[in-house]
């Protein structure tokens, strides 16, 4: 509880910045992208600021169109490194965000006990008084849950909840925690690496839905392309494997619909054929250790466990050895099972097989950030929630409890207690800009300005080849009276140690910073005004050049390989059930903006609603109509949604998107839809803690009556009104 | 391209062409958010979703090929193909669809008196009819583009190639007194295509790249044999 000022200084590396920051004269300001004052604005001309996206935690660099003082479109920045001015379909739709007709306007407090009573408004200072009130007498029962943050924000969020004694979570259902522990034991290093997809010759992907929202996704839609044709003389092959084919794997050459759960065991396989092959390449000593591993199992074991012919694989293993830059990624369905973490270290493996590591079209990592990278914050894995809010229930403790931009309401199964670590809290506050699951049971919400409102920064990950560090800053002001999060934490931190010596607002919190930056080391010119505009301008700061790369070994031996485990017996529940983030919705955060909602899911066309995709031999043989309602049983309950004929879909699988399914979520998202998460079961990925997202199996019950499909194609019509269908009779008559 | 339209570009400074490269097209759909966001697209709702009134000026069409487990699901982003001879045009009985200089079936709204003539003309299902008012729930109408009109109740629409940043570009290269130069003019789609399956040019200038690509053996034309002569040349995606 007692942080002097100059800890909590030193902890935001502050104490070096001592000298006095030159003022902003006039011809600085000209220069400067700050927020123009209305009486600089030229009505029909353009402003353009630049900015950082915050949809994922990629971090895009973005450029914000605004004219008369609105924000008008959001596009790439062409010099960021990382997106080259492209942008993805939830980065644009980011705009709507801010213009989102349901978000809180200003700060709120319910005053009666209870999550029912209604919110009534409040004034800034007397919700962050009160709050300050409940953070002195919590007695450092405090715990904050947020999406992760990264640079400037993370550093204060940090420092604050561990002043005030507490403890800071860091939360996001698509982090893929069981592929980020298996590259710390397998690699060594604290995070995704790069894949250098744009220079493979042969992809191997274990269900990683590169081409989705995931982990970098426009990176990766960069890299494909160049993968594909960039090159004059290649064009690198593709194989998907998973039970369901992503729209990733709708772009590969070639889908193996592997049976769920068993992507760990093919990847056993392929390794044990690349060592026998006598292909790779490995020291004596290790290479025992990778034999015993990828030993383990027999090849036709593997054949019947996956449900793969063997030659099938033998044909994977060799086209993998003879390529020039063959290169193993897992994710997505392959982190859906509790062997996550021995599959990921198995297709991992495969990497260091082939020599794939530290180099061109393989796998290879940048350790140098530009700022002190903070590695205390837990991220909360689903086991972890569970273990928490078990606690919570036993414990006679009542923590505080705060809650910034995650709805864990939403995205957590049922059969995880989570709700009740929220009852028990003896108060709950939250930051988040919108009402939602969450949200809406907390005693007092503090809203956070939207992403283009906002000032902040972000610190590239290890995999970025050009490791820098991007600015967000306002490009609009304020629509309504809601407060930066970095602001009220400030706010917070002045009330509740009012000795403590802090610069006046965040901005100036995150320009000392950045003035740091310049001090650091790594020869760079020193800090000036002018400086600091060139980064606001440019959109932040990269090195010219590739940095350093971290020599990556592979460690093993590793625990062997472990059979999934799936929840429900075979006999009541014949099938398999995977629930996939939507393409469009990720998991359930787009859901809210009507762009996303209308944005068709590209290979159903499915437009606002959710779906069960069902294979139509499997469909016949329950006799279930397109568009007719099922109902999915698992163990834990069940939901209904409307049967759709998928013809990339193992027999054996149901699969239904996540994303809608909200009870309170605004009014382009609440009741509307089901969400497959809440029938799951509580089991995880052993090593983890990550939700087993395809563990459960379930029973269809067909309803026969028709559900509220909407498709974009064949409105009304039977099939065979499009464009192809119409040529080819055509084409045929000559 | 047929030697007709050869002859009838001589006159014209621009002929704006399109390439979609299929190959690379990975279906992500960031060009349909982008279009929406830059030509003030209606947000229609799933109950006129549902009776087919939705509209999109560029969708992803996906076709299923093969039967599981060898099924394989391929993209092609359509569009307005802009064609030089356009089954749109001639319909029209008040010169609402017509052509322009530069090669762009334009669409003008305020003569077009909604007989649809054109939309059900068209081939490509690319033109679309506005059979509401446009609604934004205050205050997402702040996003709206103010180079670009909203279309009201009983107009057609469709995709213009983004003729507000072409036009946007030609004035620029002319204060600046120089030709337009390739890669200054970008539609929306084009700009936000993380996999640059979509390129944009000027198919009069020989050095473009859109007139490099289109002349690639792996080219084609949507529905070729109806002799539309579109402006957007698809590549081929290859097989393994």
């Amino acid at each position: 509880m007692d942080v002097k000022r100059r800890t909590f200084m030193k902890a935001l590396g502050l104490t070096a910045a001592s000298t006095v920051l030159p003022g902003c004269d006039a011809e600085v300001r000209h220069l400067v992208p700050y927020v123009l004052p209305d009486d600089e604005i030229v009505p029909g001309i353009a402003d353009w600021y630049a900015s950082t996206c915050g949809e994922c935690q990629a971090g895009c660099g973005i450029i914000v169109r605004v004219m008369e003082g609105r924000a008008k479109k959001i596009e790439g920045n062409p010099d960021h490194p990382l997106n080259q001015g492209k942008l993805c379909a939830q980065g644009q739709a980011a705009l709507q965000r801010l213009y989102n007709p349901d978000r809180l306007q200003g700060p709120v407090l319910r005053t009666t006990a209870g999550s029912e009573g209604p919110l009534t408004a409040t004034s800034w200072d007397d919700g962050v008084s009160r709050l300050a009130e409940k953070l002195r007498g919590a007695d450092g029962q405090v715990i904050m849950i947020s999406r992760p943050l990264s640079g400037t924000l993370a550093e204060l969020l940090s420092t604050f909840v561990r002043s005030v004694g507490g403890k800071l979570f860091f939360y996001d259902p698509d982090s893929e925690l069981s592929l980020r522990a298996a590259m710390q034991r397998g690699l060594g290093v604290p995070g995704i690496p790069q894949y250098d997809v744009a220079q493979a010759t042969y992809l191997l992907s274990f269900g990683a839905p590169l081409l989705e929202q995931w982990v970098s996704p426009v990176a990766f839609g960069i890299a494909f392309g160049h993968m594909r044709q960039g090159r004059p003389t290649r064009r690198g092959r593709f194989v998907q494997i998973e039970p369901r084919l992503s729209l990733t794997g709708a772009n590969a050459d070639r889908w193996v619909p592997i049976r769920p759960g068993t992507e760990g065991l093919l990847a056993l396989g392929i390794g044990r054929l690349l060592l026998t092959a006598g292909k790779a390449d490995l020291p004596q000593k290790e290479r025992a250790a990778f034999e015993r591993f990828y030993g383990s199992i027999p090849l036709q074991e593997v054949a019947t466990g996956t449900d793969i012919p063997l030659d099938q694989i033998k044909d994977m293993a060799r086209t993998f050895a003879d390529a020039e830059h063959p290169l193993a990624i897992g994710g997505g369905a392959a982190c859906a099972h509790t062997n996550a973490f021995a599959a990921h270290l198995a297709i991992n493996g495969l990497n260091a097989l082939a020599g794939n590591l530290n180099r061109e079209g393989g796998v290879r990592w940048y350790p140098d950030a530009p700022f002190p990278e903070r590695t205390d914050v837990e991220w909360l894995s689903e086991r972890r929630i569970n273990e928490l809010a078990q606690a919570s229930a036993v414990g006679r403790q009542r923590p505080l409890l705060l809650l910034y931009d995650c709805n864990p309401l939403f995205t957590l199964p049922s059969t995880i207690p989570i709700r009740r670590l929220f009852t028990n809290a003896s108060f709950i506050a939250s930051f988040s800009s919108c009402l939602d699951e969450s949200t809406a049971m907390a005693d007092l919400i503090l809203p956070d300005h939207s992403r283009l409102e906002t000032w902040g920064d972000h610190v590239q990950d290890g995999s970025s080849p050009r490791r820098g560090a991007s600015l967000i800053q306002p490009v609009v002001t304020p629509l309504y009276n809601t407060r930066a999060l970095g602001e009220t934490i400030l706010d917070l931190t002045r009330r509740l140690h009012p000795e403590t010596e802090l610069p006046r607002t965040f901005a100036e919190l995150l320009r000392k910073r950045w003035d740091g930056l310049a001090t650091s080391g790594q020869s760079r010119p020193p800090a000036s005004p002018s400086r600091w505009v060139q980064h606001l301008q440019k959109g932040g700061w990269w090195p010219s050049n590739s940095t350093t790369m971290q020599k990556l070994r592979t460690s093993f031996p590793a625990p062997a390989y472990e059979p999934a485990q799936f929840d429900g017996e075979t006999s009541d529940f014949p099938l398999h059930f995977y629930p996939y983030p939507s393409p469009t919705l990720g998991q359930g955060r787009g859901a809210n903006l009507p762009w996303l909602q209308e944005l068709p899911d590209t290979l159903t066309s499915a437009i606002w609603g959710s779906w069960a995709e069902i294979n139509p031999a499997t469909a016949r043989s329950y006799n279930i109509r397109q568009g007719d309602i099922v109902r999915v049983h698992s163990p834990h309950g069940s939901i209904d949604a409307p049967a759709l004929h998928y013809p990339g879909i193992r027999p054996d699988v149901i699969a239904m998107p996540i994303g809608q399914g909200h009870i309170d979520y605004g009014r382009y998202a609440s009741h509307r839809g089901a969400n497959p998460l809440s029938i799951l079961a509580p089991l995880f990925d052993a090593a983890s803690g990550a939700l087993a997202l395809g563990a459960t199996r379930i029973r269809l019950e067909p309803l026969a009556v028709p559900g509220d499909l909407v498709l974009l194609e064949h409105p009304g019509t039977k099939a065979g009104t499009d464009l192809l269908s119409i040529e080819k009779p055509r084409r045929a008559e000559g | 391209m047929s030697a007709g339209q050869e002859k009838t570009t001589e006159a014209r400074p621009h002929r704006w062409q399109m390439v979609i490269d299929l190959d690379r097209c990975t279906g992500c759909e960031a060009c349909v958010v982008a279009c929406h966001a830059e030509n003030n697209i209606r947000i229609s709702g799933a109950q006129e979703a549902a009776e087919g009134r939705a509209i999109n000026w560029i969708r992803i069409e996906r076709y299923w090929e093969g039967e599981y487990p060898d099924v394989k699901a391929k993209f092609m982003p359509v569009l307005c193909q802009q064609c030089a001879d356009a089954p749109c045009e001639p319909v029209c009985p008040v010169y609402a669809s017509y052509h322009t200089p530069d090669g762009l079936n334009a669409q003008v709204y305020n003569r077009c008196i909604g007989v649809r003539y054109c939309g059900n003309n068209c081939p490509y299902t690319a033109r679309q009819f506005n059979w509401f008012d446009p609604h934004w729930d205050p205050p997402l109408q702040e996003q709206l583009n103010p180079d670009v009109t909203v279309r009201q109740n009983g107009i057609m629409e469709k995709c213009t190639f983004c003729v507000q940043r072409i036009r946007q570009g030609k004035e620029q290269a002319e204060r600046e007194g120089r030709p337009v130069r390739d890669g200054d003019i970008t539609p929306a789609c084009v700009q936000s295509c993380p996999s640059t399956a979509l390129v944009f040019g000027d198919g009069n200038d020989p050095d473009s790249q859109v007139a490099q690509m289109s002349k690639s053996r792996r080219g084609f034309h949507l529905l070729e044999s109806l002799g539309t002569h579109p402006a957007i040349t698809y590549l081929k995606r290859l097989d393994e």
